[in-house]
């Protein structure tokens, strides 16, 4: 695609679906990663579980090039890269990120800014947008996520799930085409990962496309549309949640399904 | 009494050298932090050269003892058809050896700030420099401010070799005055007073410092 993305540039129709073909990873000749292919369409949520170890973080940390694959194609919300050797240009990089969103496992907010700051210095630099019109976007999605009188406060003074309730917001600020989330509750205790989930619940109401690798598995089969289940690199199945959750169709999906249910 | 007495008596003498001395040690630190900071994001670069330069530059500035770095400078910049004061020497090997030490500093501080934090500048689209200045640097900076704060009050206190090329600095100052009294003992304690005195102070304010640029990090 012969579009070119500056740093600055408006957010333009896209179509905000994820196409991902043949993608793979290897460090050295230990592969990772091997043909793992997706295709999603706009306001899909799809979950991904399996057992650690089996790439599913790689996979993610891949499309948006936070790690580097070896092969395959990610077309996403209208940017596209061919992986391969070198690193792609900085432009098709940078539409790459710009049109995904991000939340860690760890939340990694910025410690030294407010959650303001958090909020609304990404989209001066990306953006250019003044510091009024940053500061409104805050402010709607603090309310968004139920925080909207943390604005002046210190990450370290918010418990986890406020933390990564802010993550979210600080990743959706820039309007991304879609939403990658890297095991978005699994550094919270149950209870204070239900008010993440609630956000993450609304967020797929509103039609948002997501990906979440994730082991809580009632927001698998109730909020995603499609699990797909990852081993040992590849991708073991792909369907309809339900159906992934009660009529598994590989083995090593049902020893996982299992030992997580059984638990 | 006497003491005191003579000590006022020698202070109009002592504090041109003072003030000589906190320049050098002011402009020292000046030039040695930038520059330690920028050997340290060049020992981190990808482009091999800049690891090569900041490694020669680092470890000259710490395998040598600043005292022959001073002489070296002194003695060598001249036969190169370049010659300075003594004091600008002492300037420029003072900030070598500060910059040298500083890097490390640095370095360990831009090593301490977690990885995630920087996936995070890059999904939030502050990739390169401006997410380096903004996410990496303000948390590398106050992870170093204790060590560099140290390495500030050694080179206050090292600021006195500069004696040895006849920087008019406070250590000459006092052996001036011991050559012409006899009184070393008296006059290089009141020199011992001033550092100490000076160095406190100066740790004190330090201590407030990094108080403050922890201050967001404090839960309650």
């Amino acid at each position: 695609m012969g579009l070119s993305f500056g740093t600055k540039a408006p957010p333009t129709a896209l179509s905000g679906e994820v196409e991902v073909s043949g993608l793979g990873k290897k460090y050295g000749v230990i592969e990772v990663l091997k043909d793992v292919n997706i295709s999603m369409a706009e306001g899909e949520v799809v979950s991904v579980i399996g057992p650690s170890g089996a790439g599913k973080s790689t996979f993610l940390r891949c499309l948006n090039y936070l790690e580097k694959p070896s092969s395959g194609t990610i077309a996403i919300g209208g940017a596209r890269v061919v992986a391969g050797e070198k690193l792609p240009d900085k432009a098709s990089l940078d539409h790459l990120r710009r049109v995904t969103g991000m939340v860690f496992q760890s939340f990694n907010l910025f410690p030294h800014l407010t959650v303001m700051e958090n909020i609304t210095l990404p989209q001066r630099k990306v953006l250019g947008s003044s510091k009024e019109q940053a500061e409104e976007v805050a402010n709607q999605l603090l309310k968004r996520v139920g925080l909207p009188e943390k604005a002046k406060a210190y990450p370290a003074r918010l418990s986890g799930g406020q933390q990564q309730r802010i993550a979210i917001a600080r990743a959706l600020a820039l309007s991304p085409k879609v939403m990658l989330f890297d095991e978005p509750t699994s550094a919270l205790d149950p209870e204070i990962g239900l008010e993440v989930l609630a956000v993450m619940r609304d967020l797929a109401d509103e039609g948002m496309t997501m990906l979440v690798v994730t082991h809580e598995m009632h927001f698998a089969r109730d909020v995603s549309e499609r699990i797909m289940v990852m081993g040992n690199g590849g991708v073991l199945e792909i369907g309809p949640s339900r159906q992934v959750m009660s009529e598994p169709q590989n083995d090593r999906t049902r020893q996982f399904l299992k030992a997580v249910l059984d638990r | 009494m006497d003491l005191i007495t003579q000590w006022l008596g020698w202070m109009p003498n002592l504090t041109p050298g003072l003030v000589i001395s906190l320049q050098l040690t002011g402009l020292a630190l000046l030039i040695g932090f930038p520059f330690g900071l920028l050997l340290a994001v060049m020992a981190e670069a990808k482009f091999k050269p800049f690891q090569w330069i900041s490694f020669a530059f680092v470890e000259i500035g710490r395998g040598l003892p600043a005292l022959v770095l001073l002489y070296l400078l002194y003695f060598s910049l001249p036969d190169a058809g370049i010659t300075l004061t003594s004091l600008t020497t002492a300037i420029i090997a003072l900030s070598w050896n500060t910059g040298a030490y500083a890097s490390e500093y640095f370095r360990a501080g831009l090593a301490a700030v977690p990885l995630g934090q920087k996936e995070a500048a890059i999904t939030s689209g502050l990739s390169g420099w401006t997410g380096f200045r903004i996410v990496i640097l303000p948390q590398a900076l106050r992870i170093s401010t204790p060590p560099l704060a140290g390495l500030a009050v050694l080179v206050f206190q090292g600021s006195a070799l500069a004696f040895v090329i006849a920087v008019p600095e406070l250590m000459s100052k006092a052996f001036e005055i011991g050559s012409i009294t006899f009184e070393y003992l008296s006059v290089y304690t009141l020199t011992a007073v001033i550092y100490g005195t000076l160095t406190l102070i100066f740790l004190g304010l330090v201590r407030i410092l990094e108080l403050r640029l922890g201050r967001h990090l404090l839960r309650n």
